[in-house]
């Protein structure tokens, strides 16, 4: 079920009023939601309910057992099982196809003639030995929408747990509401116990304003969706689809326009996300602070996907010793931390790519900081274009199909001439008004007070409402980071 | 509800622009919306004018847009005593508009008393959602009803096949009761066709989009025109009548790939298109319509022997019908065959004397009046 799709507003049509009048009994509210967060993940495919539950079950008990275990040994044994099942799950529904096609192809390198099997072979064995004919085998492994965000959720709980930085969560289906709390079920923000359990503990709020800024955030993140990122796309697809057809100013171009076409499209998931649990009285955390403004890679990443970046630098960078060891082992944590992240996104080596040259470019922005000419001389607009460039390069990896398709894109950048782009201008104008209006609402103190006058905030919402009736088209294209 | 401090928004809510509304503000946003859904239409009407000439038809490539169709039937019912409605048999697809049907009662008649309403591709369970979604303004008239028994010649035309495939006017069939078995479409879009009819809105932008965007949606459309605005196509010129051959108007029997058919037809109890036929009948006679209702004539030269069976069989039970519900009809018998283009499609010959026989049958002493 998809936000900007008419099912959507049906089904909100009918959660909503239910939940305002029962959100007061908190076992009826956790209950409606839950029930509410299956039927929204259900409504792609039901058979994906089997693993979203079993995985916050198990964390469950994990939780429950390391609370009943008297030694600091038998806490860690639970955990592991946590981890282990875990990334058990993400590992076969995501990985499994990646290892096996690598492994093969090691061993055929190697001159063996031994291969493993397909990865849905496994289950399939399972289910001969129960009797089930061929016919009803699996043809391959789905990848279940949002395995990366609910798990890493669910994830965080039995870590916290085990830290003793919260306290376990008593009610089963609160937590199972907790993990699969359908406004960001399947895309984020990833959020943390310590912030949703003690909204979901007690009746929430709702206050005027929830509502009013509630529905800000869905307007504007419906328009980010449907009338720029599916906009973009159109270019993208078209370019991306036959690299070889197209010479640089197309590749770049394209380029520019995906960097763009991610970022609306998936902090227009954020922002509506977050708008549908304001209006019902939730606050879910900023996933996106204007990223295309950064003046640095580590400030793209404390603006870009920020609850995953604050996930990876708790339970992975700070304790593989952070930056606490010197400048080798800090760099490295930081490489393994992006090389890692990048491996979330999807299992591909254009991925790990994508990860290790942010790695490299935070490494680059880090030490250039370090020296005073490029912190004191270089202007902030300059920097901020060296960031964007550096990022858009990064992407090319992430939107290739192959990593051959990407250095085919970048090769074509850098070398082969002039042919007419055929870049729509209305394309580039939308582009251009929204990074001018990011510059102008993080320059604080000169331009902001503009865009915050009440007649341009409502101006500004009507030509989106306008420009969303009258010009976009109507979309049921699914969001790029469901199938992360 | 107070104003918002927009210049907290970030540290108070985690906000990344200034797009907060307060209540009085989404109040004033709203009525915009509002007036724009309302107006917009409105006021496009008034700009891009319609002025229905003799025989006037809806261009062909304008079959799909539903809001000039209500344009054009509040049209012709203002200016003339009765209209023809039914698919391309009633568009004419094989003539020029000076020989279609409209046209050859209009000469017997001695005025424009009759207006053409067919839309080509509308099978009667698009053509039941057309009339009773966008053609309220037919109300009070004489209407001429053609049914088509092409619809009934297989459970493919009878939209009861099983298995998905791409059939005329999607957006005009049922979206849930009755169910169509081979129209697959997700949920979520039929529900916005659901919405859409209600809101006349949605029609002027596809509207829009037909007419002036090269039937493509504005984004697409900027893709294939890089570098102009897309403010160029929008000319508020409509599109003159049709009057365009589509085809050759070669008999049947002179087409190269001419065969006979053998079509196994649908019986009326279990057909789905002639179910919707019947709720045409109701949604105009509920709006105070005088129905006639044309059966083919269907070229029946070119059916097979077992197949002309089956479409006497249908064809008397559809008459039959009509009789026993006191609706009246003429069922004429096949046209010469050298006056059929193809299974259903007459030529202009055809076209003249079916509305001799019409006008004998069911008009010609109301113009005596």
């Amino acid at each position: 079920m998809l936000f900007h799709t008419w099912v959507f507003v049906v089904f909100f049509l009918i959660v909503y009023p239910v939940y305002v009048l029962i959100r007061r009994n908190n076992t009826a509210m956790n209950v409606w939601l839950m029930l509410a967060s299956y039927v929204f993940y259900g409504w792609w495919n039901p058979w994906y309910l089997f693993l979203l539950f079993s995985t916050s079950a198990i964390d469950y008990l994990m939780v429950l057992f390391m609370e009943r275990s008297r030694t600091p040994r038998g806490r860690r044994l639970w955990l592991i099982v946590s981890l282990v099942s875990n990334f058990g799950f993400l590992g076969y529904f995501k990985y499994s196809g990646f290892i096996t096609d690598n492994l093969n192809a090691l061993l055929a390198a190697a001159g063996l003639s031994i291969q493993l099997p397909d990865p849905v072979a496994y289950p399939n064995a399972l289910l001969g030995v129960m009797g089930v004919s061929a016919a009803h085998h699996f043809v391959t492994v789905i990848l279940p929408i949002g395995i990366s965000f609910h798990t890493f959720q669910s994830m965080s709980y039995t870590i916290d747990a085990y830290k003793g930085n919260i306290k376990m969560e008593r009610s089963f289906i609160r937590f199972l509401t907790f993990v699969s709390f359908f406004p960001q079920l399947v895309a984020g923000p990833i959020e943390r116990a310590r912030n949703l359990l003690p909204q979901l503990q007690s009746a929430p709020r709702i206050t005027s304003q929830d509502i009013t800024d509630g529905l800000s955030l869905v307007l504007v993140g419906f328009f980010k969706k449907v009338a720029l990122a599916d906009y973009l796309a159109l270019y993208v697809d078209k370019v991306y689809a036959a690299p070889a057809n197209f010479r640089a100013p197309a590749l770049a171009l394209a380029t520019f326009a995906f960097a763009w076409q991610i970022y609306f499209d998936f902090s227009g998931y954020t922002d509506m996300a977050r708008g549908i649990a304001r209006v019902m009285g939730f606050r879910l955390m900023l996933n996106f602070n204007n990223p295309y403004v950064a003046t640095s890679l580590g400030d793209f990443w404390n603006r870009w996907h920020i609850s995953l970046s604050t996930w990876f630098k708790d339970y992975l960078y700070i304790p593989l010793g952070g930056n606490r060891h010197g400048t080798f082992s800090t760099y490295r944590n930081m490489f393994l931390t992006m090389v890692i992240s990048g491996l979330w996104h999807g299992a591909a080596w254009t991925f790990v790519i994508w990860g290790a040259l942010h790695a490299l470019g935070r490494v680059l922005t880090r030490e250039l900081e370090r020296t005073a000419f490029y912190r004191d001389r270089i202007p902030a607009l300059l920097k901020q274009l060296f960031v964007f460039a550096f990022v858009c390069l990064a992407w090319v990896f992430f939107r290739a199909q192959s990593v051959g398709d990407a250095w085919l894109v970048i090769s074509r950048i850098f070398s082969s001439g002039w042919a007419n782009p055929q870049f729509p201008i209305v394309m580039l104008v939308l582009v251009m008004s929204v990074w001018l209006y990011q510059f102008m609402y993080t320059s604080r103190a000169v331009l902001r007070p503009l865009l915050e006058l009440s007649p341009v905030r409502v101006t500004t919402a009507m030509l989106m409402i306008a420009y969303l009736a009258i010009v976009a088209q109507p979309s049921t294209k699914a969001f790029i980071y469901f199938q992360f | 509800m107070g104003q918002p401090q927009a210049g907290n928004a970030q540290s108070e809510t985690g906000s990344s622009n200034a797009i907060r509304l307060s209540g009085r503000e989404w109040l004033i946003v709203g009525a915009f919306a509002l007036a724009l859904f309302v107006l917009a239409p409105l006021c496009w009407q008034r700009v891009e004018r319609l002025e229905p000439q003799p025989d006037y038809r809806i261009p062909y490539d304008l079959s799909n847009d539903y809001w000039l169709f209500t344009r054009c039937a509040d049209a012709a019912v203002a200016a003339h005593d009765a209209v023809l409605i039914g698919d391309s048999v009633i568009w004419g697809q094989y003539v020029t508009r000076e020989q279609t049907l409209s046209h050859y009662l209009n000469e017997l008649a001695g005025r424009q008393r009759f207006a053409n309403l067919g839309v080509d591709g509308a099978h009667p369970a698009a053509l039941a959602g057309l009339l009773e979604h966008y053609a309220a303004g037919i109300c009070g008239k004489d209407v001429l009803l053609h049914c088509n028994p092409l619809w009934m010649s297989s459970d493919k035309h009878d939209l009861r096949a099983k298995e998905e495939f791409r059939f005329n006017h999607p957006q005009l069939v049922p979206q849930f009761v009755p169910r169509i078995p081979c129209y697959k479409e997700e949920v979520s879009r039929r529900l916005g066709v659901v919405v859409g009819r209600n809101f006349p809105f949605n029609g002027w932008t596809s509207h829009l989009q037909l007419t002036y965007y090269d039937k493509m949606d504005i984004p697409s459309w900027t893709l294939e025109h890089p570098y102009d605005t897309p403010l160029k196509p929008l000319t508020f010129q409509l599109p003159p009548s049709d009057n365009k051959l589509r085809h050759e108007p070669i008999p049947w029997t002179q087409r190269p790939d001419a065969r006979p058919l053998d079509f196994p037809w649908v019986g009326t109890d279990s057909s789905l298109q002639w179910r919707s036929f019947r709720r045409i009948l109701e949604v105009l006679t509920q709006r105070g319509n005088r129905v006639v209702v044309l059966v083919g004539p269907f070229n029946e030269h070119m059916l097979t022997a077992n197949s002309r069976e089956g479409y006497a069989r249908v064809k008397r039970a559809i008459e039959d019908w009509l009789r026993a519900n006191s609706i009246p009809c003429l069922v004429p018998p096949a046209l010469p065959t050298e006056l059929y283009a193809d299974a259903s499609h007459p030529l202009s010959e055809g076209y003249r004397l079916l509305a001799k026989q019409l006008f004998d049958a069911h008009f010609a002493g109301k113009e005596s009046r």
